[in-house]
């Protein structure tokens, strides 16, 4: 008999500690804060509290104060299992989050069972916003963007660039072989099939890898001019590091986000081992502010408040949405899953407005057709945006 | 000093003795137990409780069907995963072809049987760590499998179910239906493992873990049970798996073959009571509430600090309770079983019947020749056993003598030449391995005693009584009069391993006389044991040959030599250097210069 | 040809790395006999180590060996002490590899904790530069590998079979308790040997964090490849385990270039499970080492 006044017990101290003021709004805030995802997971929750603070600032939602309770979706039966406890426990009114798009999927399934509106921010699976869900918004773009710009850029920048058609390039696709990397890798592959590009190699591996030297070797015999790389971290800088080691320099090579976008790894494998690397990922910092009015401040308010500036372009992405859903929510009247959902669906941004640039208006699935990335490059140490044009900083350069 | 023990002292012993009757005390508690981790999450009525106590029975389920092959039989296995994850995508796959899991749950029972019993059979030979790390390295390969056959399983994306709603689809909008599978199927599981631990397959299990070799002279096909066990764990667990795949909606190869998982099911099982019933349970009930408040507590706090909190609670918990939360409780409510108490009772004197005349030959052994390499430990050793006779091998120290009851009880591979055993029909067999020999009536005691330790004297002697009963109930009753026959029956509760060296020899010859073995092969009995006990030991052993039992002996204690054996045969080198009546033997030249008089002119005095 | 020459001296490369990470493991597994899951994360912790010794005191990544191989033997002798040393006498041998899941895990948790999940990078100074033989190149950082960790077998080996310690230790390995009746202190002969396999785990950090960045999670990319070279090796086995780690170098590597890098891992585990099964003494079975299968 113990066990259950326990929890008793524990579900009324977490009541108590979240519910002390009156006049609030509460906002489950699910991420992986611990595992192998946490960097990023982190980085993207911190978008949605600096929404939040700036929500707050202006007199919160209909007048009350948001509060975000956290739910740590270290993995998928733990976000099952936080995704309950945030909404019958913490009785949030929607969910935001969740980087990692496998703990969206199995967190959103029971949202939306509880018919509670669940709000992606950054994940990029296809299947997040493919199942049909009715309570279930994307505002990111997803792994279908990424693949279509990544072609994109070959096809308008780099072949061109080159003095080539684009059918005459030969393309090397490589991705870490978990969710993330093959969803992408195969939008990589349908567009540019579509494009008529030549793909002369597609292969996966293990993100854990402490060697590529193979895969380098492979790509290198197959003579592929154009790498697209979909990675983490860890093989980002193995997979540029190896490669440039064993003289290997094709004409380009895009990356697919994660590792690509992050400072850290161009520290580790060395500016000018990275410069004139691509990246398309989402929105980052070094952009054309008139294409995202509102990046600045977000830099600002985030190095305010984390004494650091933004890791990655995760939390402003997720600061974007978050912000949109929040201000629409706040034009309604009332927290019902249904009255909120009729507000969000309701919102109409047009490119060019928002902080990451690309637009949001929600389409028959929930996702947010507007949702664009950004093509970059890194250039003497820095990632700037280079493609589409009107976010450009930079021309992009075509070493040749 | 004889004197005939009569029915009546046997039933007294008996008496002192455990009471055989169902512990009802126990099952009520039980129950009322179960049914209040049934209720207490359906009156409370939360989603995040009730999720809670699905996990809480998941896990627990997972862990106890675990617990039949690591801790019954002592297999580590860390790659329970596989089957766990070949439940959840049969289900999430047939699902998609429109089956109910219901169904689908038994397909990956079926195909996690044959995959289970297909990786186990090559990497039972190898022991402790080696098989965890062979169980490893199949559970990455699923994984990787499952991320390379994308047409079947998804790939790294996943695999989803269609949100039908209903009992024939196993997903619910409502949270009761939930509970109840999970705790249906906990109840399952514990149901099976209750069973197994119950009966014959049960003692077998433990048996093999403790001493293999044991277990093979005690008839137990090893590899056959560890199957079994194997088998139903692996089926247990794709049950469950299929159920949580329902309950998760969503799996994908990364979180489903995982070995996190695999960890944390044996984890549940060590924490709670490695190798008792109730110990995974326990074991969930403590962790899964715990790792939940560290995380509702901490987790927030700072980027790993939680986990670090549970890596340490973990160490500490490993450190302060190895014996797990049930070895806890367990020592704290029945107190220290009084090992020490005493020394062994002595050995019931025994009622000799007439001796039956000495028959045909029993077992027949040509020209045994065991090399090691260049190293000859025998050489052309031949011998023949008749019906109802004994004897006596001796020889000096690394004569050979425990050689060649290797290779006639099956241990050992002889070089070259024949063991053959005459059958029950009358036919002559030639055994191979240690089962075989068992299976024909061939019995075996070990020099080096081989107790099952944590098993009790009383389920040590059962594993014996087994090999011709398998009934639990009966196998106890032989046991029980086994023991009271060597003197152990005060010490049937006792564990094995707090014998004196005494008991435990005793316990060696009662487990094989449990046996009721035709042809006895006895490895040094009589060491170890008090003079007056020697006596009756002589005594026991001749009461055995007058039932029709042929006996081979190997023995020191030549007071035994000389007043057992009808024909003694003396090893040296691995030679046979002489064979015939006791008393001629001794005064053979060559054995006395063997021995150099040592034991020979102790037994002469 | 070149390719093919290529290929064959990266997997002798990786199988170097395989080596160095790995010796103080066959040390570890082959006496204490111990399954220690933690052992990646000792690799782990040597790398923040190198990192910190060289970013902030700007020391040259292999000179903090001097400082880290002797950091490493100290929390390798702590971890014999308070948590394997209690375990040995445990009831069944399984819990010490609970033990080590559990320290691995607080481990990694406790880098998190203090360096965050950001890599962590050593700077190279030098040993990422490129050294052509013909058409093969090479990293300098992967000859002074291994270099290194054929030193450090032939060393250990002469250790063990030249010294007293050395052979007390063989001895432990052989038979604890006969060696217990010699007099040998058999557990302080333990912590010595954790602790020089957690030494050389230092010493294999301060060469591998220039050349690999360093992360919370990096000990586990290397930990179930240590394993297997060890077993391959033979238990105990110092030339086998630097054998075996060549095997799985070259076959990592070949695998990955010509069947394909989404299955190489298939291929690794499949032969050590064909390895295991088929010879399971290992490939180069130490013969004085205890045997790991039923008789």
């Amino acid at each position: 008999m113990k066990l259950p006044n326990l929890l008793k017990m524990t579900a009324a101290a977490i009541v108590l500690s979240a519910s002390a003021a009156h006049a609030e709004v509460k906002f489950g805030a699910l991420y992986p804060f611990s595992g192998q995802l946490a960097l990023l997971g982190e980085e993207s929750a911190r978008g949605l509290e600096i929404a939040v603070d700036e929500i707050n600032a202006a007199g919160g939602i209909q007048g009350e104060k948001v509060v975000l309770v956290k739910g740590d979706a270290v993995d998928n039966n733990q976000a099952i299992g936080e995704a309950r406890r945030l909404i019958s426990l913490e009785k949030v009114s929607a969910i935001f989050g969740t980087y990692s798009s496998a703990r969206s999927i199995a967190a959103s399934q029971v949202a939306e069972l509880s018919g509670i509106p669940y709000f992606e921010l950054g994940a990029v699976a296809d299947e997040v916003t493919s199942r049909g869900l009715k309570y279930m918004f994307r505002t990111n773009p997803y792994a279908k963007d990424m693949g279509e710009m990544v072609v994109d850029m070959v096809v308008e920048k780099v072949a061109p660039g080159l003095g080539k058609q684009p059918g005459d390039l030969k393309i090397g696709i490589i991705y870490e072989d978990s969710s993330y990397g093959t969803s992408v890798s195969k939008h990589q592959a349908d567009f540019a099939k579509e494009k008529g590009l030549n793909i002369v190699l597609s292969s996966g591996y293990p993100a854990a890898t402490v060697d590529m030297s193979s895969l380098v070797l492979q790509l290198k015999q197959a003579g592929a001019d154009v790498v697209l790389q979909t990675s983490y971290q860890n093989d980002s800088v193995l997979f540029l590091q190896q490669a440039n080691e064993a003289g290997y320099k094709p004409a380009a090579v895009i990356g697919g986000g994660g590792g690509y976008s992050m400072q850290p790894t161009a520290d580790a494998v060395g500016h000018d081992v990275i410069e004139n690397v691509l990246d398309v990922d989402f929105t980052q910092f070094l952009v054309n502010t008139k294409a995202t009015p509102g990046l600045e401040a977000f830099v600002e308010a985030y190095k305010e408040k984390y004494g650091i500036a933004p890791r990655s372009g995760h939390s402003l992405n997720n600061y974007v949405g978050a912000k949109a859903l929040m201000e629409s929510i706040g034009k309604a009247e009332g927290f019902e899953p249904d009255t909120i959902v009729e507000a969000v669906k309701a919102i109409d941004i047009a490119d060019g407005q928002t902080a990451a640039g690309y637009g949001i208006k929600f389409g028959e699935n929930g996702q947010n057709e507007r949702a664009a990335m950004m093509g970059m490059q890194w250039q003497g140490g820095k990632l700037v945006a280079v493609y589409p044009d009107a976010a450009a900083v930079s021309k992009l350069n075509i070493a040749n | 000093m004889r004197k005939t023990v009569t029915d009546s002292t046997l039933d007294t012993a008996m008496t002192q003795a455990r009471p055989n009757t169902l512990p009802w005390k126990r099952i009520g508690l039980f129950t009322a137990g179960m049914l209040a981790l049934l209720i207490i999450p359906i009156l409370i009525g939360d989603q995040f409780v009730s999720h809670i106590f699905v996990t809480i029975f998941i896990f627990a389920g997972l862990s106890t069907a675990w617990n039949i092959v690591g801790g019954y039989a002592g297999q580590l296995s860390l790659g329970h995963a596989i089957f766990y994850g070949i439940g959840a995508y049969a289900g999430i796959i047939l699902m998609n072809l429109g089956i109910s899991p219901w169904l689908g749950m038994f397909v990956g029972a079926a195909v996690s049987m044959v995959v289970a019993v297909a990786i186990s059979y090559p990497c039972f030979r190898l022991r402790g760590p080696f098989f965890s790390l062979a169980t490893i390295a199949f559970l990455e390969v699923f994984r990787v499998l499952a991320l390379h056959f994308r047409e079947l399983t998804g790939g790294a994306t996943g695999l989803m179910i269609p949100l039908k709603f209903g009992w024939e689809w196993m997903v619910f909008r409502d949270r009761t239906p939930g509970l109840l599978i999970a705790f249906g199927m906990l109840m399952v599981a514990l149901g099976v493992a209750w069973w197994i631990r119950s009966h014959r397959l049960g003692f077998y299990l433990v048996a093999t873990r403790e001493r293999e070799s044991a277990a093979q002279a005690a008839g137990v096909s090893t590899v056959r049970v560890r199957l079994i066990a194997v088998a139903a764990s692996a089926a247990l667990t794709a049950m469950i798996g299929t159920f949580h795949a329902m309950y998760l909606t969503f799996i994908d190869p990364s979180s489903v073959f995982s070995l996190t998982t695999s960890i944390q099911i044996a984890m549940f099982a060590l924490i709670g009571g490695i190798g008792t019933i109730f110990g995974p349970l326990v074991g969930a009930l403590f962790l899964v509430p715990l790792s939940e408040l560290a995380r509702g507590w901490l987790g927030a706090q700072a980027l790993g600090l939680h986990g670090f909190v549970y890596g340490v609670v973990l160490v500490l918990v490993v450190l302060f309770m190895p014996n797990g939360i049930v070895g806890l409780t367990g020592r704290f409510f029945n107190g220290k079983n009084d090992e020490k108490k005493a020394q062994a009772a002595p050995i019931a004197a025994a009622a000799r019947a007439s001796r039956p005349p000495i028959g045909n030959d029993i077992l027949v052994v040509d020209h045994l020749d065991k090399h090691f390499g260049g190293l000859h430990v025998t050489r052309d050793v031949s011998l023949t056993l008749k019906e109802g006779e004994i004897l006596g091998l001796i020889g000096p120290n690394g004569a050979g003598k425990t050689t060649v009851f290797n290779m006639i009880s099956g241990f050992l591979k002889p070089s070259s030449g024949t063991v053959k055993v005459r059958s029950e029909d009358g036919s002559m067999m030639m055994p191979v391995t240690p089962g075989d020999f068992a299976a024909i009536g061939v019995g075996r005691t070990f020099q080096i005693v081989q107790p099952f330790a944590a098993m009790t004297v009383e389920e040590n002697i059962m594993v014996g009584a087994f090999h011709r009963h398998s009934d639990v109930r009966e196998a106890r009753e032989v046991a029980r009069e086994t023991a009271h026959r060597m003197g152990l029956g005060h010490y049937l509760d006792a564990e094995a391993r707090g014998l004196t060296i005494g008991g435990l020899k005793r316990l060696e010859v009662a487990r094989v006389m449990a046996m009721k073995p035709r042809i006895l092969l006895l490895d040094e009995v009589m060491a170890g044991i008090n003079q007056t006990d020697v006596r009756r030991a002589i005594d026991l052993m001749l009461s055995i040959r007058d039932t029709g039992v042929s006996i081979i002996a190997i023995e020191h204690v030549m007071q035994a030599v000389m007043s057992l054996s009808d024909r003694v045969i003396v090893l040296s080198s691995g030679q046979i250097i002489a064979e015939g009546k006791p008393q001629d033997v001794v005064r053979d030249k060559q054995v006395i210069e063997a021995y150099l008089g040592k034991d020979f002119v102790h037994a002469e005095a | 040809m070149e390719t093919f020459l290529q290929v064959l001296v990266s997997g002798l490369m990786l199988g170097a790395l395989f080596a160095i990470v790995s010796v103080g493991l066959t040390l570890i597994f082959g006496i204490v006999k111990v399954v220690n899951f933690a052992h990646g994360e000792f690799l782990m912790l040597g790398m923040y180590l190198v990192y910190l010794f060289t970013t902030k005191l700007g020391i040259h990544p292999l000179l903090t060996s001097v400082i880290v191989a002797p950091l490493l033997f100290v929390a390798g002798v702590v971890t014999q002490r308070f948590i394997i040393q209690p375990l040995m006498s445990a009831r069944d041998d399984h819990i010490q590899i609970f033990a080590t899941v559990g320290l691995s895990t607080a481990l990694i948790n406790l880098a998190l904790l203090l360096f965050g999940a950001d890599i962590a990078n050593t700077p190279s100074s030098g040993l990422r530069t490129p050294i052509t033989f013909g058409p093969v190149r090479v990293l300098l950082g992967q000859l002074v590998i291994l270099a290194v960790s054929i030193m450090l077998v032939i060393g250990l080996q002469a250790f063990l079979k030249r010294t007293q310690t050395g052979r007390a230790i063989r001895a432990v390995a052989q038979n604890r308790a006969a060696a217990q009746l010699m007099g040998i202190n058999v557990n302080r002969i333990y912590m010595l040997t954790f602790g020089i396999g957690a030494a050389c785990v230092g010493l294999a950090a301060s060469m591998v964090a220039p050349l690999y960045p360093t992360s919370p999670n990096i000990g586990t990319y290397f930990v179930l490849t240590a394993f297997v070279v060890v077993v391959l090796g033979g238990l105990g086995s110092l030339t086998g385990a630097f054998a075996g780690a060549m095997i799985i170098g070259l076959i990592d590597s070949f695998a990955g270039f010509y069947i394909g890098s989404d299955v190489r891992e298939v291929v690794v585990f499949g032969v050590f499970l064909l390895i295991l099964i088929l010879k399971p003494s290992g490939l180069f079975s130490n013969r004085l080492s205890l045997s790991h299968v039923s008789p």
